[in-house]
This record gives structure tokens, C-alpha cells and sequence, in this order.
């Protein structure tokens, strides 16, 4: 279609100006694409998309198990979806989100509309969102006896978590931060991160469930076979939970020839400016 | 053929009807009662995130034009899906089908387009 719409264009344009702008625009393009973006396939030869994907492909089921690192450590690289953004109370049993929430975080949730979600607005989603409906990464560094773990997220703007692995504790009073401080240890193959530290400015899943400064989240991830990874999270917040408790998410590997790809949410974030009906401009 | 296209439309619709995690979901902005089909001209592409926008001017019978702003996923759910910013160049002629804005009718969400030689596109669902 682009090639056809494209040509009948230059052929049916009354104006010189236009045909300039679109000799312009094609000239821009071709300078401007990188190698793969220029092999891309002309419209007509895509195929209909119905729905579609926004993560990666997922590779297909793989019975094998984790693959390890050169010092017996699970090796959890790879391009992940999935993993942390659904809801906190769907997790949980009928009505168990209730009982946990104290009066003024049950109040709270009850008054937040989904549009409000600091998400929506590029900020930060906090660590439990770093993983999610964009591909992620981690990355373990150096690939023997990493000393750091990070999460590299393709969402929000390029987006990144760090994981202390050199047995360093928490610092006693850290000042609250978006992702908080975050020290890491295994536990047999399986990871645990440990983060304090965290602000209370993002919401904690999509619907808004509250946290405070207080809040104090274990996370276990387990491999638990070459396409699966399993993420238990205990969420601990005296500030705003009746007592600690666990939720589990679980993310899949995308297909080997899988990237994170840029995203820069700020670049052009109409939400919140329904009632223009062309913010940018549209000519 | 005709039914089979009405069965992917169909389809395509339910897919939207389900809320979807992301960044953000549709319904907050576009009205599912609104559906709307609109014939005109591509003017301008945004290749941009957190969502892809395009621009159609749509003239009337009376020969009102009509600026709409079109709004699709983001470039990495459109590029996994085979789409990219030469997709839809400026000066395409398109039939959009897609849902209005609550506020802004003219500012509308894509479900599908299709060029001037027939052929019909969906467009990953907006979560992204």
C-alpha cells in the first residue's frame, strides 16, 4: 500500500509544492532509517495483523531446563515480558486485599481513578512495573560473580533498575527514590532482591494499591525452566498493609532474535490533553 | 470474503473491549459507543512515543476539511508487528476505522485502515 498510495501520489499531485514535500520527505527517510528499517517490507507485502503483539514474540514451550553461567549461577539472560503489572488485588484471593489494606489506604484505593495513574504521565512505574507489558532484560555483570544485576526496562524512558550483588547492606536511612536501593543474594538458583528505599510517588500496580516510605519488598525469581521465570514478591509496608504478604508474577522469554527497542514515553505524551483535538498539530 | 471481514472486525473489536495493562488503556480517552470511518488524506505521521499518531484531513460534501488525529500503539508494538513510520506516507489516501475521543470526537483511536487499493490493515491493539 505505501508504495502504491506513495507512487499514485507523485502521479495525481496537481501541486509542485507537494510533490516537492513528498521528494523531501522520501529523501529524509531514506538518509534518516537505519540498515534494518530500509529492509523493512513495502505495506502490501506485510501480512493483516489482527490484535497484535505489544511484547516480544514468545519462544514456544522449551522443555529444557535454566541454562547456568560459567560460576554455577542461573543464567536469567534474555529479552522477558511480563512479570509485574498486573493488578495486586486480582493476585489475591476474593476480598483478601480488603482485609489487608489499613482504613486510609482502603479509603485512598477507593478514590483513585485509573486516569491519575503517574504511569500515564511518564513517570516511573517503581520496581514491581519495570517488568511488564514492555521487553526487559536483566543483565548480570560480570557474567562471573556479578557484583551488579540491573533490569533494563524498554518502557517509561529507557528505564533502569540496579541490584547490589557484592554482599553490601541496605544504607540506614536512604533517602527515598523511585526504585530504591536494592541488594541482591541466590538462594540455590534461585535470586533474591532485597529493596527499601522506595518512594511512595508511583503506584504500586495499575490500580492504584498504596504504599508508603515504609515499604520493604523480597522478591524471589526462580528460572524455573528455560522459558519461564517465576517472581514471588513479599510485599511488607506497616504504613499502609495489615501485615507482610505475597503475591507471584510470572514472566516468559521472547524469541532469540528478540531486542528491547527505544521508547521515550515524554517524546510525545498526549494523555491528559483530550480535550485538543491535534496537541502537536497535525499539518 | 465479505462475512469473513466482518467476522475480523468483529474480532478485532472484542479484542479492544478488554482492558489491557500498558501504558494506558483506551477507554479512558476513546468512547467505544463512537465508532467512526473516515476517508481522507494522510498528512502528517508522528513516529513517536508513548503512542504513534497520524493525521488524516477528511473533507465533507459540503467541502469542509476536517483534521483528524489518529492515535495508534507505540513504535515498538507497530514495529514488532511489521508496521514503520513509511507505513503510512504523507499524501496516502486512507479509510480509518477507529473509535472517537469522548472530548474530541476528531481525535480518535485506530482499530484498522485500509489504502486506496483495498487492502486492510490492523493495527496492534493500544496498551503500550
Amino acid at each position: 500500500m505505501a508504495r502504491s498510495s506513495l507512487s499514485r501520489s507523485l502521479e495525481t499531485e496537481e501541486g509542485e509544492g507537494r510533490v516537492k514535500r513528498i521528494l523531501v520527505v522520501a529523501a529524509i527517510t531514506v538518509v534518516g532509517l537505519s540498515a534494518p528499517f530500509v529492509a523493512r517490507p513495502h505495506a502490501q507485502d506485510l501480512p493483516r495483523r489482527l490484535g497484535g503483539e505489544n511484547g516480544p514474540r514468545k519462544v514456544d514451550a522449551v522443555n529444557k531446563p535454566a541454562p547456568k553461567l560459567a560460576d554455577g549461577t542461573v543464567d536469567l539472560s534474555g529479552v522477558w515480558s511480563g512479570g509485574g503489572d498486573a493488578p495486586i488485588r486480582r493476585l489475591l484471593k476474593q476480598g483478601e486485599l480488603d482485609s489487608l489494606l489499613l482504613p486510609w489506604a482502603k479509603q485512598k484505593m477507593a478514590s483513585v481513578k485509573e486516569a491519575d495513574d503517574p504511569y500515564f504521565f511518564c513517570m516511573p512505574g517503581g520496581p514491581l512495573r519495570i517488568t511488564g507489558g514492555f521487553a526487559w532484560r536483566f543483565v548480570q555483570h560480570p557474567t562471573v560473580n556479578a557484583t551488579h544485576i540491573f533490569m533494563l526496562q524498554e518502557g517509561n524512558a529507557h528505564t533502569y533498575r540496579q541490584i547490589f550483588m557484592d554482599g553490601r547492606k541496605h544504607p540506614d536511612d536512604p533517602s527515598p527514590t523511585w526504585y530504591g536501593h536494592s541488594i541482591g543474594r541466590w538462594d540455590g538458583n534461585t535470586l533474591v532482591i532485597d529493596t527499601v528505599g522506595l518512594n511512595d510517588r508511583f503506584w504500586l500496580d495499575t490500580a492504584g494499591t498504596p504504599h508508603t516510605e515504609q515499604l520493604h519488598m523480597v522478591e524471589r525469581w526462580t528460572r524455573t525452566d528455560y522459558a519461564t521465570l517465576r517472581r514471588d514478591v513479599t510485599i511488607d509496608d506497616p504504613g499502609a498493609f495489615t501485615k507482610p504478604f505475597t503475591v507471584t508474577y510470572t514472566a516468559k522469554l521472547g524469541t532469540p532474535d528478540s531486542e528491547i527497542l527505544e521508547y521515550i514515553c515524554i517524546e510525545n505524551n498526549q494523555w491528559g490533553d483530550r480535550n485538543s483535538s491535534n496537541p502537536t498539530g497535525g499539518k | 470474503m465479505r462475512m469473513k471481514l466482518g467476522i475480523l472486525v468483529g474480532v478485532v473489536f472484542a479484542c479492544f473491549a478488554v482492558p489491557i495493562a500498558g501504558h494506558h488503556s483506551w477507554t479512558a480517552e476513546y468512547d467505544a459507543k463512537k465508532p467512526v470511518t473516515v476517508k481522507g488524506v494522510v498528512t502528517k505521521i508522528e513516529w513517536t512515543n508513548p503512542h504513534t499518531h497520524f493525521y488524516v484531513d477528511s473533507t465533507d460534501e459540503n467541502g469542509k476539511v476536517t483534521n483528524w488525529n489518529f492515535e495508534m500503539a507505540s513504535t515498538p508494538a507497530l514495529e514488532r508487528s511489521g508496521f514503520s513510520r513509511k507505513t503510512l506516507p504523507i499524501g496516502t489516501q486512507v479509510t480509518v476505522s477507529g473509535f472517537g475521543g469522548r472530548a474530541v470526537l476528531e481525535r480518535a483511536i485506530v482499530t484498522s485502515f485500509k489504502g486506496s487499493d483495498g487492502k486492510e490493515f490492523f493495527v496492534p491493539k493500544l496498551g503500550n
